[in-house]
């Protein structure tokens, strides 16, 4: 019997390996906030297994839960930045954004 | 048993999400994901953040992303692929992972002996009332941020969300 | 909670109110904003006085913040809450001033909410008891201090001044930072009180370092040696925010903080000695500028740097009561100087004092009032400069080194040969120029009165003043009266020196025409002065510097996401491969 705590373990960094490559391979915005999502995922199930392993589970969920908010909160922002881009760039391509380069 | 077939078929979905070719399949495995990231959570015994990660991660976001894709169209993500070359960006990703697999793995213990455990009530509102607080205030950033930038310049007649 | 942390909240809220509805309002509709601003700054002030009788030496209204902050303290004692009646009286009065003095600019929101949010800043800076947050307070003055200046963002030269007074200002922050951060990490809490109270507990060279890092900090804000070159480029900013911020509040938050940290630093070795030297250098340097400077609003901000330095070296002498009395004093004075200099400005559309002359019969009240504000400057007896820097140098004279009274004492001599050039160029003699003058508008004079009657009375307040502050001011003046002081400065012979001095520095400028041989010997010298005596290379170096390991810094910003995705993995790797091999184990 693998215990539970072993397997939330595998299922952090696999999360956040995904989602740090799916970050890393594409440029299409919808595609980033796709794989910030899963990043943050992976977050989410690492606070609360600290916080099981700590004995702490109550702080561990007001934490994820001020998490889940930003990221929501990060990820219908971008959505709405990548509507707007399509619009006035006609492209999701991410480098449009990138204005702050000369 | 039952908690390696969740994790195996959450990373699964995870994956399709992230190279799926088609954006409207990628939000609904990521749907997937969500869900049995829920359920991961409720067996680590955080039922009330895994019904947040169902309704919010699951449900509203992934109805966010129908509506974005629906309304910017369907761009094939594969013309737009990363400078990084992607036996590049694996190697970067799994080296780090990797290293940290086998420090941290082997230190993980089950779940401490629990105390009389705090209601999730009192530590949210009591113990983390700034957390609440800065939440509140994110969301209204947010909330703010969306109507500007939906607002802004050239909208299509008939395609505005709501 | 109670009455004194309500109001001590309100004061620093009420402004920030008024700047967010100031700014909400749009800028199409001027007379709204104009009377948005001036009541909300005005109930600031109400508040402010408020709190007069009601300082406590106790912190009031204590807010958690989480572990990495500590708990939001404020702490309304005597000093405390002398400093935040002082920010939003005169701030409002600025406010008032600047109805007619912006009358018909554009992005008036910009103008006020800036304004607002820097008096709350500034009443905040002066009220809190947590170190961090001081320091956090310090850098929104910081801030608004360089949106003000850049005011007229259209002006290059307006730019390039806010920029640099950011940059030179943040170099300080970092002197700050250090010693807040070095608190936390031997005290485990920002708590000031406390750590005045245990101070001697902390290893030396740690209190020497954070000692020295807060002098850093208060030489770049109160524009000292060798950061003094940013406040004359400041006055690119409209003049009532010249006025208000770099004359009578920000620039004293330097002053505040040695003031604020004595008690704990007296014993560092060299740091009284050092703060002193600093006062002593920067005064007399400034003076010397003063002299040469051409433009009105340089000239008065070379004077405000000069006499910033007199506070520094009465609190480097040990004379705490006489550097906060002359900060009352000079708030009052130096606002009233600037605000007057603002009508003059605003009338003839110049600061070129050499176009000027001849204006005080066509500008009565400006004239009157900026006369009187100038013989306060120059430490006329009875305005209340007067007595202030008498005190300041019987501090200097009781509790520093003698070659350093001496140049105090050649420095108020310069002041009073400064004073009357600059008020002669502009009020008297010929009109040099055909300059179109307009006497100061309603508003104007609403708020240049109220600052003349101060200035001809603040000094009666001496006495409860130095009971206010309590043991903020040193133990040795909590019980005088107005007029024990009054006697103790009159009958003392270092006064009677210091008016000869004074009267010889006036008498330099009567006679200026006989004495042009001399003038021509020190030509070098004033070549020098209006270089900044390459004190500026200084300040140029830090802002060149600044702003060149940015664009290096641009390079990482390509805008790729991959690519950065990429180097925080990189990071990660690195990190983690160091706590693998057990590197940092040890530590």
């Amino acid at each position: 019997m693998i215990p539970l705590s072993l397997v939330a373990s595998v299922a952090v960094l696999g999360l956040v390996g995904i989602g740090l490559f799916g970050l890393l391979v594409t440029r299409h915005l919808i595609k980033v906030v796709v794989g910030l999502q899963v990043l943050v995922k992976g977050a989410l199930v690492a606070l609360v297994l600290a916080g099981r392993i700590t004995g702490q589970v109550q702080v561990a969920q007001s934490m994820a839960l001020t998490v889940i908010v930003a990221d929501t909160i990060v990820s219908v922002v971008a959505l709405a930045l990548a509507v707007q881009v399509r619009r006035q760039f006609g492209t999701l391509d991410v480098r449009a954004l990138s204005a702050l380069r000369r | 048993m039952f908690d390696l077939l969740v994790v195996a078929a959450m990373l699964a979905c995870a994956w399709m999400a992230v190279r799926g070719a088609r954006l409207l399949i990628a939000a609904l495995w990521l749907a997937g994901a969500s869900a049995l990231a829920a359920l991961l959570l409720y067996r680590l015994g955080a039922p009330e953040v895994a019904v947040i990660e169902l309704s919010v991660g699951a449900g509203l976001v992934t109805v966010l992303f129908v509506f974005a894709i629906n309304i910017s169209g369907e761009e094939p993500p594969g013309a737009l692929t990363s400078p990084v070359p992607w036996p590049l960006a694996a190697l970067a990703v799994a080296w780090p992972l990797a290293l940290a697999a086998t420090m941290v793995l082997p230190t993980v213990r089950p779940a401490a002996v629990l105390g009389p455990a705090d209601r999730f009530a009192t530590v949210l509102w009591e113990q983390r009332g700034l957390d609440t607080l800065l939440q509140v205030v994110l969301i209204v950033g947010g909330v703010l941020a969306v109507l500007g930038l939906l607002a802004a310049r050239r909208p299509r007649p008939g395609k505005e969300p709501r | 909670m109670s009455t004194i942390g309500f109001l001590a909240l309100l004061s620093i809220a009420v402004p920030w109110l008024g700047a967010a509805v100031v700014r909400l309002l749009g800028d199409g509709r001027p007379r709204a904003q104009h009377g948005t601003a001036v009541s909300f700054a005005l109930a600031g002030a109400a508040v402010a006085v408020a709190m007069i009788p009601r300082a406590t030496g106790v912190g009031v209204l204590d807010v958690p913040l989480g572990s990495a902050f500590g708990r939001l303290t404020l702490l309304p004692d005597g000093l405390g809450v002398f400093l935040a009646v002082v920010a939003e009286v005169i701030g409002s009065l600025a406010v008032v001033f600047s109805v007619d003095y912006m009358r018909g600019e554009r992005q008036l929101g910009r103008y006020y909410a800036y304004v607002l949010f820097f008096i709350g800043a500034m009443v905040g800076l002066v009220l809190s008891s947590n170190l961090l947050l001081l320091f956090v307070f310090w850098e929104i003055t910081a801030l608004c201090s360089y949106a003000l200046i850049s005011f007229y963002n259209d002006d290059p030269k307006a730019v390039a001044a806010g920029i640099k007074a950011l940059i030179v200002t943040q170099v300080g922050g970092i002197g700050l930072l250090a010693g807040a951060l070095l608190l936390y990490a031997y005290q485990g809490s920002y708590d000031i009180p406390t750590f005045l109270a245990t101070a001697g507990g902390l290893p030396p060279t740690v209190l020497a370092v954070m000692a020295f890092g807060f002098l850093v900090a208060a030489a770049a804000k109160s524009a000292q040696f060798p950061f003094q070159t940013w406040l004359p480029d400041a006055m690119e900013a409209p003049t009532p925010v010249s006025a208000l911020i770099h004359a009578a509040t920000m620039v004293n938050a330097g002053v505040y903080l040695l003031a604020r940290f004595y008690p704990a630093f007296e014993g560092v070795p060299y740091w009284t000695l050092a703060v002193l030297s600093v006062g002593t250098v920067t005064a007399l340097l400034a003076a010397v500028m003063a002299i040469v400077s051409t433009d009105l609003k340089r000239v008065l901000a070379y004077s405000t740097v000069s006499q910033l330095g007199y506070m520094v070296y009465a609190i480097g002498a040990g004379g705490l009561f006489a550097s906060q009395f002359h900060l009352l004093s000079h708030a009052v004075f130096k606002a009233l100087l600037f605000l007057s200099a603002g009508a003059v400005i605003h009338a003839v559309h110049t600061r070129d004092m050499r176009e000027m002359g001849g204006l005080g019969a066509r500008m009565p009240v400006a004239r009157t009032v900026m006369v009187i504000g100038g013989l306060a400057l120059a430490g006329i007896p009875i305005l209340n400069g007067f007595w202030s820097k008498e005190l300041v140098l019987e501090a200097g004279h009781a509790g520093g080194p003698a070659w350093a009274w001496a140049f105090m004492l050649v420095g108020a001599g310069l002041t009073a040969l400064y004073t009357l050039r600059f008020l002669s160029m502009v009020f008297y003699g010929e009109p040099r120029g055909r300059l179109a003058a307009h006497d100061a508008g309603v508003a104007m004079q609403v708020a240049l009165v109220p600052l003349a009657l101060g200035t001809l009375t603040t000094w009666l307040l001496a006495g409860p003043f130095g009971a206010y502050l309590g043991p903020a001011a040193g133990a040795a003046h909590a019980a005088e009266t107005t007029r024990r002081i009054v006697v103790q400065v009159a009958t003392a012979p270092a006064t009677a020196l210091a008016l000869a001095v004074v009267a010889l520095g006036l008498a330099a400028w009567w006679r200026r025409a006989s004495l042009s041989g001399v003038a021509r010997a020190l030509g070098g010298v004033g070549r020098a002065a209006s270089n900044g005596f390459g004190f500026e290379a200084i300040n140029r170096g830090i802002v060149r510097a600044t702003v060149a390991s940015a664009e290096a810094l641009r390079t990482t910003q390509n805008g790729v996401l991959n690519w950065n995705v990429a180097a925080i993995l990189a990071g990660l790797a690195a990190v983690l491969a160091v706590l693998a091999l057990g590197v940092v184990r040890g530590v």
